[in-house]
């Protein structure tokens, strides 16, 4: 169900330390961000896509097929900047007179659409290259040694942990479900949906108290302690992105210059 | 009908019949400059810190809520991931923020909203990293507060218990995105009309076109919490003597 998952755990870049690549990811985030600009978001997708592909081993079918999930808020928050309300037709590209005044598409408007476009994309592939690439447990220990509180990082392992087993019961609540012609019509959808959902509450509810039970049974007083896997650690870890983020910025701010003197 | 008009009401069709184009709501990785990226997450800190000291305090008096709670949050989580039959063909997901609050209370719900929106970010790729702050201020705060009191409020005037579980979750799923265009807005103002002008073309996609999935996603919250109460009784009140907040307050 969670493909993700199962991608990051296959990673060859699984056994780099987390917190390297948490740094890298967020680093190169921000950058993206900060810097707003078409060459460098163009740069980071490339370069975040490609890392994942070539030194993480993903596919890049999958890569894009991750990148077309976002895609139906992108275009339709894209296009909703895009489109603007003014009451001179001429700067349009395309427009419609509506109660006095003129909507449509500016070229300005478009060009800061692509820009916000490219944008997201190159954000979205940082965020990819973390996931893609860290299996979650790596990244709550991870979370753990930035100084995220005890009581959440430890939230946050047990609903990891959960959500599978949460999961593959809907899972078969519901094939079994559609296999008796639940969801053919919308009555009945509702109907099979709500038995799903309040089933798996109960089932959830239950669960949570038989694990409780167990776990006071074998001793447990409060803390799950798991042992962590051994990452690979050297300092260059952290000069590479560093580098290539200090690079980056210098681009832009050439870029910046560049464009100024042409503006000005 | 000149080119121009033709093509703009293309367009418009294309962006209004898109489908799946109301799912997965959560702003997007990027999409926010860094500057609102900040604010909302500092917006929506003290809710969090609030909502962690909550928790550690039942957690001392009752240690197996720490199990229970975790399994709330799959459960929400595994929730929003489900597909959830909609009037107008398109499907889209439930929020489940309306059955959180009204279950475990919105304090909770923040933290929990908080785990949710994070692992959905990194494992469904919806929402992002740098939008957690904006996501988690209208999905886990705002959502979860709407939804707890519109509860509290129709249950305080008499109403029948169908009807406020209704109105809670088809309001907090609605507000949710109401914030949501608000928070666009306020990062995309339009350069003649500014935040105004914005905002109303926010709304128009994001929270008029949510209204039928708000009134679907009521109807299904009717339908679970019935079928909890019919068939959870045991559960619903360890619930309402666990929870601070929770059911024990709405009754």
């Amino acid at each position: 169900m969670i493909h993700i998952d199962r991608y990051a755990y296959r990673s060859k870049l699984k056994k780099t330390d987390p917190m390297q690549k948490l740094f890298f990811a967020v680093l190169t985030l921000g950058m993206c961000l900060w810097a707003d600009s078409n060459v460098i978001s163009a740069a980071v997708l490339v370069l975040m896509g490609g890392i994942t592909v070539f030194r993480g081993g993903t596919s890049l079918y999958f890569l894009m097929k991750l990148l077309a999930i976002p895609m139906s808020f992108l275009l339709v928050g894209v296009l909703t900047v895009a489109v603007k309300i003014s009451e001179d037709p001429g700067i349009m590209l395309v427009s419609l007179p509506m109660a006095g005044v003129w909507v449509g598409i500016s070229q300005q408007g478009l060009r800061d659409a692509g820009r916000l476009f490219l944008k997201a994309l190159g954000s979205v592939t940082c965020l990819y290259y973390l996931s893609l690439s860290t299996p979650l447990v790596d990244m709550l220990s991870a979370f753990k040694r930035i100084g995220v509180p005890k009581l959440m990082v430890e939230m946050m392992g047990l609903v990891y942990r959960f959500i599978f087993v949460l999961f593959e019961t809907a899972e078969t609540i519901f094939n079994s479900q559609n296999s008796r012609l639940g969801y053919a019509s919308l009555n009945s959808g509702y109907r099979s949906l709500g038995g799903l959902a309040s089933t798996l509450f109960i089932r959830a509810y239950r669960r949570s108290d038989e694990l409780y039970t167990a776990l006071e049974a074998r001793g447990y007083d409060g803390e799950l302690n798991v042992l962590e896997e051994p990452y690979q650690r050297h300092w260059a870890g952290y000069f590479a992105p560093l580098a290539v983020n200090i690079i980056l910025i210098v681009i832009t701010l050439f870029l910046r210059q560049y464009e100024g003197g042409r503006l000005g | 009908m000149s080119t121009k008009k033709q093509l703009f009401w293309g367009l418009l069709f294309m962006a209004l019949l898109m489908p799946q184009a109301v799912s997965a709501m959560h702003i997007m990785e990027g999409f926010l400059p860094p500057v609102w990226c900040v604010s909302w997450g500092i917006l929506s800190l003290p809710f969090v810190i609030l909502g962690l000291f909550s928790i550690s305090k039942t957690m001392r008096s009752n240690p197996r809520l720490k199990i229970l709670l975790a399994m709330a949050g799959a459960y929400t989580f595994v929730l929003s991931a489900l597909k959830l039959p909609s009037v107008t063909g398109s499907c889209s997901h439930p929020t489940g923020v309306g059955l959180g609050a009204i279950l475990f209370g919105p304090t909770a719900m923040t933290v929990l909203g908080l785990i949710v929106l994070l692992f959905q970010a990194i494992l469904l790729a919806h929402g992002g990293i740098t939008t957690l702050g904006a996501n988690t201020f209208s999905m886990a705060v705002v959502g979860p507060l709407v939804a707890f009191a519109t509860y509290k409020l129709v249950k305080k005037a008499g109403r029948p218990q169908w009807m406020a579980v209704f109105l809670a979750a088809a309001l907090g799923d609605l507000l949710t995105y109401v914030v949501t265009s608000v928070q666009l807005a306020f990062a995309f103002p339009a350069e003649t009309g500014g935040f105004a002008a914005s905002l109303v073309k926010f709304m128009g996609v994001f929270a008029v076109t949510q209204i039928p999935l708000a009134i679907s996603e009521g109807i299904l919250t009717v339908m679970v919490f019935n079928a909890i109460a019919a068939y959870g009784k045991d559960e619903l009140k360890d619930l309402r003597v666990s929870f601070e907040g929770g059911l024990n307050h709405a009754r």
